[in-house]
């Protein structure tokens, strides 16, 4: 048992061992947790991965005349001054509002662009008041003019995540960065081994104001980060989904650009690649124990981001082991893996640490309150507006043809019905195609007359439990006009346009306007 | 071997390369194009044990070869080696080194541009 005045102490005489966690790992499994617990000192973590909620509360100074900015931009991405007159939060995932940039420029790297200490331009609009008369503000800052540029990240540091993976036949690219489809890929986030809160799974020693490692400055955790859950299922001692988070806080002045960097997911948007450790001082065994975990014991679940629902379907179970090896066996197919996280920087970060300790210059804390370790759920939003779901919307007959049926007859149904699309299904009404008046046209003009041999096979479909806000994506996503909807069986069950669309926004514009459309 | 071969105007309608490919019996890839009457270029990879006779020969028909070391090339003051590139490659050019690091094989690389697009830090570039 030690205690961490006594760690400190150690450190203040320079002599404390301290590892980093990976390293840790390897000494408990040589020499047993009770002897690492008597031996080693410290042991420092380290994560550097995308983590979107972050951001940076900035005090640019009063000008002269002075203004109580509203509206304000950095490098042309929004930032947040409803609070006094040039305070303002910039969050990282906020993109650039000029479109032709977009989301290849986000607070994320106005962030990383100050740390540099590039001069970034300011710009911000006022409505006026007696004591706050100027109305718009054009000038330029850099990090060393302005007053304070505190790093507020809400949350950070996950306590594992999700896997990434796509069964959809069409590439998506998310926050867990491009889905290859069909299974094409994997992606996940987690530093495995080196992450903090894996290494002190029930916050026995990381609490509210511990000193940490934050962007290669010194930086403290506020406390729990937002979404921090407790209740997930454990194994080896560590949740096997995202759990825990934390709130940091650190002063962008001190820190240091290889550690923090601005990026974009590819079509998702901005996120800041934040680099963060954490020391934990090894008091007992059983904190001993808990830095000592594995790659191979870290369980995770992958996910299928095909599903566009807040409870999307786990495809496996896997491990970081397993995910470092670069490939990953999925229904008997080898996957390739991505990391998303740099471990490389990770890695720098645990052993950075681990040196600002060893020279003295880093004294561990006591957590002023431990975290919360119990009781956190997090709750859904619930949609009060009930959505509209593709049932609702379905009212025609549907009309389908038939794969065996002659081209001919296919055209008399598309004119009779003044309609653009039919659905091809065999006997038993599953779906086996569709077909269009174009495609029509083009099989004549080439001499076909069976639909088989021109329909398009690889059909876009909408199922009933669908929102149609989610087909309106897909529809304007895949640059079609209407899709068929099919049940679980593959049934057609009828048919959806962007007509329809069009005449449910319609509807509802209506009702909110009293029966006036605008 | 990768070069790009550049075609002026007045050679874009012969049939020079599957000439070079018959004579010399060459493994013959083209990665990518942009050829049109006014002229072009594109980036093949030729191999075969008369590797070498072929370029003379192409040489001689009027195509400009210039071999290229690499296809795409990664910027390590951007790159955060964080991998995300490493499964979207399509022929395993890109590996996690023993160090973690990220690194590309321009031997295998096809250039077909996937980890360019899929680059958070956009630290890859392709070479032209």
């Amino acid at each position: 048992m030690k205690t961490i005045q006594e760690i400190n102490q150690k450190i203040k005489n320079g002599d404390a061992v301290v590892v980093t966690a990976d390293e840790m790992t390897s000494i408990v499994a040589q020499n047993g947790a009770q002897k690492a617990a008597e031996e080693i000192d410290v042991v420092t973590t380290g994560t550097f991965g995308a983590m979107c909620s972050s951001g940076a509360f900035l005090n640019f100074g009063h000008s002269d005349p002075p203004i109580k900015m509203t509206k304000t931009f950095l490098n042309g991405v929004e930032a947040y001054s409803g609070l006094a007159s040039v305070d303002a939060y910039l969050g990282a995932t906020q993109p650039s509002q000029n479109p032709e940039i977009g989301l290849h420029y986000g607070g994320a790297h106005v962030i990383e662009d100050l740390i540099r200490g590039k001069e970034v331009e300011l710009i911000a609009d006022a409505y006026g008041t007696d004591c706050y008369p100027l109305k718009r503000v054009e000038t330029s800052i850099t990090l060393d003019k302005i007053n304070q540029a505190t790093m507020v990240n809400p949350r950070n540091c996950y306590q594992n995540y999700a896997v990434a993976i796509n069964s959809t036949d069409e590439t998506l690219y998310t926050y867990m960065g491009t889905l290859l489809p069909k299974f094409g890929n994997v992606t996940y986030s987690s530093a495995g081994t080196l992450s903090p809160l894996i290494n002190d799974p029930y916050f026995n020693t990381i609490g509210m104001g511990t000193k940490i490692f934050l962007g290669g400055a010194e930086g403290y955790i506020i406390s729990e980060g937002t979404q921090h859950a407790t209740e997930n299922e454990r194994r080896n001692g560590v949740p096997v989904s995202a759990s825990g988070t934390l709130m940091l806080q650190g002063d962008m002045k001190k820190m240091n650009p290889e550690y923090i960097r601005g990026a974009t997911m590819p079509k998702y948007g901005p996120t800041l690649y934040v680099g963060a450790g954490i020391p934990i001082p090894i008091l007992n065994e059983e904190v001993a124990t808990r830095t000592a975990i594995s790659d191979e014991e870290i369980i995770c679940k992958i996910i299928d981001y095909g599903v566009p629902r807040r409870s999307r379907p786990v495809i496996r179970e896997t491990n970081y082991k397993e995910l470092k090896t670069g490939k990953i066996e999925i229904d008997g197919i080898e996957v390739p893996t991505s990391p998303l996280s740099s471990y490389k920087r990770s890695k720098m970060v645990a052993v950075e640490l681990k040196e600002w300790i060893e020279k003295g210059d880093f004294l561990l804390t006591n957590p002023v309150r431990p975290l919360s370790s119990k009781g956190n759920i997090v709750k859904p939003l619930e949609i009060s507006k009930p959505l509209v779901m593709v049932k609702d919307i379905e009212s025609k007959p549907v009309i389908m043809a038939y794969s065996g049926e002659k081209i001919n007859d296919v055209a008399k149904k598309l004119v009779d019905n003044n309609i653009n699309h039919l659905p091809v299904v065999d006997n038993d009404g599953k779906l086996k195609g569709i077909v269009t008046s174009w495609d029509i046209a083009d099989g004549v003009a080439k001499g076909k007359s069976k639909l088989d041999e021109l329909m398009t096979r690889k059909v876009i479909i909408a199922r009933e439990d669908e929102s149609v806000d989610i087909i309106a994506r897909r529809i304007d996503k895949n640059n079609i006009s209407g899709l068929p909807i099919v049940d679980k069986e593959n049934i057609v069950k009828g048919m959806i346009t962007a007509e329809d669309i069009s005449r449910l926004i319609g509807e509802n514009l209506k009702d909110e306007n009293g029966g006036e459309s605008i | 071997m990768k070069a790009w071969l550049k075609f002026l105007p007045t050679i874009v309608n012969k049939a020079i390369m599957s000439d070079a490919i018959k004579i010399y019996d060459i493994d013959f890839n083209i990665l990518r194009a942009h050829i049109n009457p006014r002229g072009g270029k594109m980036l093949v990879e030729i191999s075969g044990p008369q590797e070498n006779e072929c370029i003379q020969y192409m040489e001689e028909q009027g195509i400009e070869v210039i071999p290229i070391m690499r296809v795409v090339q990664k910027d390590s003051e951007k790159c955060v080696d964080c991998g995300a590139c490493v499964s979207l490659c399509p022929v395993k050019a890109i590996c996690i080194q023993d160090d973690w690091g990220v690194e590309i094989d321009n031997q295998n690389c096809i250039g077909c541009g996937f980890c360019v697009n899929s680059c958070p830090t956009k630290a890859i570039s392709l070479m032209e």
